[in-house]
């Protein structure tokens, strides 16, 4: 039986009905504003949602520090948001600090930081919606979560702001359309009420967390030295004890504790890098998890709130960083990739991994006709609609940083393939580095990084599945002409400059969660002394 | 993980064919323990509780996890010492304990599966003092899920040091967490492992020299609530 809750969450689009029988010629088309036209290729984060009683879908488009939704029928600019750097709680000196205490991160996340102080507003680094399309939910690099309630007319309005104790990374709104599952990089996985009780009360409430876990130090008072030079006898504690001594001012900068409902579900001591809410069925029962990854090759499973302090197992494998992860709905199946040369296909809730897909790097630069071109670090792994003989059909998109190929294999394929067999995946060239995948009703608008004057940096393309004669499938794209003919007049409009490599730093941070084997030592070194400085 | 390298003398052949020369992948793939690991020492240090436990367990396999390579060389090279001297000398030969270099913060998963613990001892862990570094401790309450996954339920955290505020804090994180409840002070009296820790680790000894105080507790691995 197919879980409908199940399909909404996963895939909130197919039901859209862009391009149906009753389609609309775009009556009049508002280009987007030449200022904010680059800001939004820095921050490629896009959207589609569709509010449960509206008539429109509309692509919600992350622009720096703006945010604007487009209707997918008309063209129509239907609002456009800008996150306000004075109205958050952090001022530009305060956000050097948060550079300083992120300095283990890669680079890019500094440079983003950098570049919201330079116009002062916060760029917008995730985005995403309930599943009933009613709340769009935005994470700013101020460090914000801002939840938007999405009206008819498919206007963005903020309804509250919440400030993180580190840096989101990753977020998702559970099935429950109630709670919004925020990770950051430092591997702690917060579950937050999508809209917060505004009562009073409800801030002596705030620091209450998960009653299944002690409050992590965040929301505890301030630490007292109780050791002694009596009670500490290594040497390493000793120096440490010495040193704390010795910072005459014992008072640690107190953290405020959030003023806001928050419970901390789980955490990685690596950083994490995605997160995915997914369910099984056992005994005809749901089982809802939450699926964690991080640096450390690690895909953890969790059970969801609230028993997320529950871990049920992990699907161990992957030799290098994983950084995305993609649960497919209505199957036991999870795609994950990251630095490894290949892509794992796990049948989740038993921690099998089905299919090792073999030489997928090899086949990503292969399509890419470069063959020397460095080893593979996937920068995104998506669930899109396909046409399959008039059907739609699931395909899961695969694509990896600084490549301009898609890799493409339906969902039937993975869920049908014998074990004794690998599953067949097509690659496809495109003329430009592909930066981020959205699906929309029927078909996928595709962005590029695509940098010249005049090009496209949005394209739309349906997908077909097809099938030769001995029953092989392959998948290719083709332009979808209407939708690109409203995406053009987005395209076409001139962009303000920034240079190069911002732009870089801005789309390519994920190579560098690699540790090169060169590092390892390093990294063993570092992680001795940090056991070592026992302060 | 191929632990017939860390207890050979547990290593078992499989009947799948006599062992192939010149082929180390074969031979790792064959090869496999008639036991698990079931009791870890997270942060062993020099190994003082592993060499002490070791004949009070013989039939159990015990594994020392330690983060610094220069320590753990040490303790390997003792554990093989000893497990070459002649049975005379010593009625235990020391062949059911290991030691291996892991950041246990990070990698236990990826040592032990689910349940397969019997007993995690995290004896005069580094206390962290400073607030700011209190993630780096070996006991937070997101690694309290890691202890349980890989314990069995009714497996224990045995936890020791000597400086108070560590032990409220793990007293507090551990108690504090759905998974485990505190042992009480008769039964964890009576736990001769208990005695082991305060007497035998290196930094046991070393408080005792200095007259310092011990703090002692122990906690019990529930079993886990039906799915919701
Ligand atoms: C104070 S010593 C205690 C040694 C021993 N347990 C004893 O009682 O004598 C703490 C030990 O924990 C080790 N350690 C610290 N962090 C660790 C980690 N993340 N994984 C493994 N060992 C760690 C340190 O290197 C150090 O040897």
């Amino acid at each position: 039986m197919v879980n409908l809750q199940k399909r909404v969450e996963g895939w909130p689009h197919v039901r859209g009905r862009y391009l149906s029988s009753s389609e609309e010629r775009p009556a009049s088309l508002q280009p987007f504003e030449g200022t904010h036209r680059a800001a939004e290729e820095v921050s490629k984060k896009r959207l589609v949602i569709k509010p449960p009683t509206a008539e429109r879908e509309y692509l919600a488009a992350a622009c720096g520090s703006r945010l604007s939704s487009i209707c997918l029928t008309t063209g129509e600019v239907a609002s456009t948001w800008t996150a306000n750097g004075e109205t958050g709680e952090t001022s530009g000196k305060e956000k050097l600090a948060d550079t300083g205490e992120d300095a283990d991160g890669p680079p890019a996340k500094k440079q983003k930081t950098a570049a919201s102080s330079a116009t002062g507003a916060p760029n917008i680094i995730k985005l995403t919606s309930s599943s009933d399309g009613r709340h769009a939910v935005a994470v700013t690099d101020d460090k914000n979560v801002r939840v938007f309630e999405v009206h008819d007319d498919g206007k963005l309005v903020e309804l509250t702001q919440r400030a993180m104790p580190k840096r989101p990374c990753a977020i998702q709104v559970l099935p429950d359309n109630s709670t919004i599952l925020c990770g950051d990089k430092f591997g702690d996985v917060y579950g937050l009420p999508l809209l917060p009780e505004l009562q009073p009360e409800a801030q002596e409430r705030a620091t209450i967390e998960s009653p299944a876990m002690t409050p992590s130090n965040e929301t505890k008072a301030s630490f007292k030295p109780s050791a002694t030079t009596q009670t500490v006898h290594t040497k390493r504690n000793l120096k440490s004890l010495e040193s704390q001594m010795k910072q005459k001012n014992l008072t640690p900068k107190t953290k405020q504790p959030l003023a806001f409902e928050h419970k901390l579900l789980l955490g990685h001591v690596s950083m994490l890098t995605d997160l995915t809410y997914a369910s099984c069925h056992v005994d005809g029962k749901e089982r809802g998890y939450i699926i964690t990854a991080d640096r450390d090759e690690h895909i953890r499973l969790s059970r969801a709130p609230p028993q997320s302090h529950i871990i049920e197992g992990y699907c161990l494998g992957h030799t290098q960083f994983v950084s995305k992860i993609l649960a497919i709905p209505s199957t036991n199946l999870l795609v994950s990739g990251g630095g490894d040369e290949w892509i794992g296909v796990w049948d989740w809730p038993s921690s099998t991994l089905r299919w090792k897909v073999e030489s997928f790097g090899d086949s990503f630069r292969q399509a890419q006709g470069d063959s020397l071109a460095p080893p593979i670090a996937v920068s995104g792994i998506w669930l899109v609609p396909a046409d399959l003989d008039g059907n739609v059909e699931g395909v899961v998109i695969v694509a990896c940083e600084k490549m301009s190929v898609l890799a493409y294999c339906p969902v039937s394929e993975l869920r049908d393939c014998a074990p004794g067999r690998q599953p067949r995946w097509s690659f496809e060239r495109f003329d430009h580095t592909i930066l981020e995948v959205v699906a929309t009703g029927s078909m996928v608008v595709v962005s590029f990084d695509a940098r010249a004057q005049d090009q496209q940096r949005l394209k739309a393309y349906e997908l077909r599945i097809t099938r030769d004669e001995q029953n092989v499938h392959s998948v290719t794209s083709r332009a979808a002409k209407h939708t690109q003919a409203l995406l053009d007049k987005a395209n076409g409009t001139t962009s303000e400059t920034v240079s190069d490599k911002a732009l870089d730093d801005m789309f390519y941070g994920i190579a560098k969660l690699c540790k090169r084997p060169r590092d390892e030592a390093a990294v063993e070194e570092a992680e001795e002394e940090a056991a070592d400085a026992a302060d | 993980m191929d632990w017939s390298q860390h207890y050979p003398a547990f290593a078992t052949q499989t009947d799948s064919g006599p062992e192939q020369n010149g082929s180390a992948t074969a031979t790792a793939a064959s090869k496999t323990v008639t036991a698990d690991v079931t009791i870890a020492d997270i942060g062993c240090g020099y190994g003082g509780l592993l060499f002490a436990l070791a004949p009070k367990h013989p039939s159990t396999l015990l594994l020392g996890l330690e983060i610094r390579s220069s320590v753990t060389t040490f303790v390997h090279e003792k554990i093989l010492a000893l497990r070459s001297q002649p049975p005379t000398l010593s009625d235990h030969n020391y062949t059911n304990i290991s030691v291996l270099r892991a950041n246990t913060m990070k990698f236990l998963p990826n040592l032990f599966s689910a349940g397969q613990l019997h007993k995690i001892f995290l004896c005069f862990p580094d206390p962290h003092f400073k607030a700011r570094k209190h993630k780096a401790r070996i006991v937070s309450p997101t690694l309290c899920s890691e202890y349980a996954y890989v314990l069995a339920p009714g497996g224990k955290v045995y936890t020791i040091t000597d400086v108070e505020d560590l032990h409220l804090w793990m007293v507090e994180h551990l108690s504090g967490h759905a998974s485990f409840a505190r042992v009480g002070l008769e039964e964890v009296e009576g736990d001769e492992c208990v005695g082991v820790m305060r007497r035998e680790t290196e930094e046991g000894k070393k408080v005792e020299r200095n007259g310092g105080r011990k703090f002692v507790a122990v906690f019990r691995r529930l079993e886990d609530p039906p799915w919701p």
